[in-house]
């Protein structure tokens, strides 16, 4: 005999109450401002027409270099990662390597940095008085090229990707390892045909993560202020700061990075889930 | 441990990134070091009329001009901290113990702010809320992005437990709603609970992107005292500030690896 039945009763009503405070805080937090986003966008100015802002966007060539290359740095870094931090995922969930939780705690540390702080760890580094040229005399500056642009996204997507990577190793069942090799499967053939597509999600859900990422990220840009780059999220940051403001090119941007982070996400949701759902 | 040529080829490769991460991360402390003992990166003595902001003298510099940002971004980050559990918890439970029509879509929704870039939801909070600009706008902002984090630490914890059967147990002894939740429910979670407080600290407390756009002009957070730094002052002053930031961040970070052991993958808008 249970004294309070009501406690083993599934209850939904009770469910939406308890989820109200969050409901209300998404809603106020990201609908109310994604709405005055595209309210903000079209406002073209006196005179101006609606689409005013979405086409200087696109065509103003400043812009419209700053957006690809944004996308282009974005993918990379997220390609680049990914396929790096395969590795120590590999070895950290298969305790293939001694002392493994202290490579993982040093690995994870760039977490909380934000691109700022990643930005002046590598100017200390490598910039034109950093660390490394005084000692060696190699690399004077290389914080403020491509190169250190890319290494600073690099930098921060490490811990990202490993320990996303990590978890969704362990899921896979080892014994896999074991059929295969027993069946004669060369390293190369168990790696492809069936660590792959079994990881195939896991690593299309960290692609789409550290290029999200990436594409937000405008301290590294700010700090290291690459010449000839131009990056989206600093020309947003300009049209907002700098005097001649426009918002609405401003909102029209923002609405522009948020679309392709979103895209890039169900985009590459959609291409696993047919097969794995 | 079969040690072939792809054990090799990670190992290599998972050293180069242990380099990548630890070796700027030491040189900013030995020249915070060398700073605090007067020497130069290039072993000379430092020379420049700004005596004040040299040796030790950089940390009271720092906390008299900063001290007042270092303050604010403690508050925000414990605010957040504490709106979190009190937000994200119940409706943690919420959502896995009586799930309603379109609790799916709550919980996917709530993980979005994820996967959007920080500086167009920053934008779009204050083209929706202009009036507000200024800390309580930040305040916000750091709730966006750090409600995600604990509220799937959260969900992760309670979908490895059998809930039916503590609420079996604890009505077979005569427990309310109310006792089992506060005796049995909330004790099973205190591991998730303080992981996912560390977890939004060191996500607060690093957070620029948000915060540097909601509160310009204004008493800023941290990190964006460390951009002041890093753009007006020397580098002595600079590795000093940088070395607070540390000081703060590390053992936060290293609390959430060993309570987590590496189960909880992370993202966070850099």
């Amino acid at each position: 005999m249970l004294a309070d039945a009501s406690l083993l009763t599934q209850r939904p009503a009770l469910g939406l109450l308890l989820c109200l405070p969050l409901v209300v805080l998404l809603a106020a937090l990201v609908m109310w401002p994604l709405v005055q986003l595209v309210l903000q966008s079209v406002d073209g100015g006196p005179g101006a027409p609606w689409w005013r802002a979405w086409s200087d966007l696109v065509s103003v060539p400043r812009h419209r270099r700053a957006l690809l290359t944004s996308v282009g740095l974005s993918a990379a870094a997220a390609i680049v990662s990914t396929a790096l931090c395969l590795m120590p995922a590999w070895l950290l969930a298969r305790r293939l390597i001694p002392g493994g939780a202290w490579l993982r705690m040093v690995l994870a540390l760039p977490m909380s940095f934000s691109g700022l702080i990643v930005g002046f760890l590598l100017i200390v580094l490598i910039g034109r008085a950093g660390a490394l040229p005084a000692l060696t005399g190699l690399g004077s500056g290389l914080a403020y090229t491509l190169t250190g642009l890319v290494l600073a996204y690099l930098y921060f997507e490490v811990p990202r990707a490993t320990l996303t990577l990590e978890s969704a190793i362990r899921t896979l069942d080892p014994q896999l390892d074991v059929a295969a090799r027993s069946l004669g499967a060369r390293p190369w053939q168990h790696a492809l045909f069936v660590v792959l597509p079994l990881l195939g999600p896991a690593l299309l859900a960290t692609l789409a993560m550290t290029f999200a990422v990436s594409l937000g990220s405008f301290g590294v840009a700010l700090l290291l202020s690459v010449r000839g780059i131009a990056l989206l999220p600093l020309e947003l940051f300009m049209q907002y700061m700098a005097p001649p403001t426009d918002r609405a090119l401003a909102a029209a941007m923002a609405l522009t990075l948020a679309a392709i982070a979103l895209g890039v996400g169900v985009g590459l949701r959609r291409l696993v889930e047919p097969r794995y759902a | 441990m079969r040690r072939g040529l792809w054990w090799w080829l990670a190992c290599t490769v998972t050293i180069g990134l242990v380099v990548l991460v630890l070796s700027p991360v030491l040189t900013v402390v030995t020249i915070a070091l060398m700073a605090a003992c007067g020497i130069g990166p290039d072993g000379s003595p430092w020379l420049t009329g700004r005596d004040e902001i040299l040796g030790l003298h950089a940390y009271g510099y720092l906390l008299t001009h900063y001290g007042s940002w270092l303050l604010f971004s403690l508050a925000l980050a414990v605010g957040s901290v504490l709106v979190c559990l009190a937000v994200a918890v119940p409706a943690a439970w919420g959502l896995i113990r009586h799930p309603f029509p379109g609790s799916r879509w709550v919980e996917q929704a709530a993980a979005l702010p994820l996967s959007l870039p920080g500086l167009a939801v920053s934008v779009g909070l204050v083209a929706a809320f202009p009036a507000v600009r200024g800390p309580w706008l930040v305040f916000a902002g750091h709730l966006l992005f750090t409600i995600p984090f604990m509220l799937r630490v959260t969900l992760d914890a309670l979908r490895g437990y059998d809930l039916i059967a503590w609420e079996r147990a604890s009505a077979s002894l005569g427990a309310d709603a109310w006792r089992h939740a506060v005796w049995v429910v909330l004790p099973n979670l205190r591991h998730a609970l303080v992981t996912g407080s560390l977890l939004v600290f060191a996500v607060s407390w690093g957070e620029f992107n948000v915060s540097y756009l909601l509160n310009h002009g204004r008493v800023q957070t941290f990190p964006a005292a460390l951009y002041d730094t890093f753009a007006n002052d020397g580098l002595p002053l600079a590795a000093a500030a940088t070395v607070l930031f540390l000081v703060v961040v590390i053992p936060v970070s290293l609390g959430v690896q060993i309570l987590g052991r590496g189960r909880t993958a992370v993202e966070q808008g850099a």
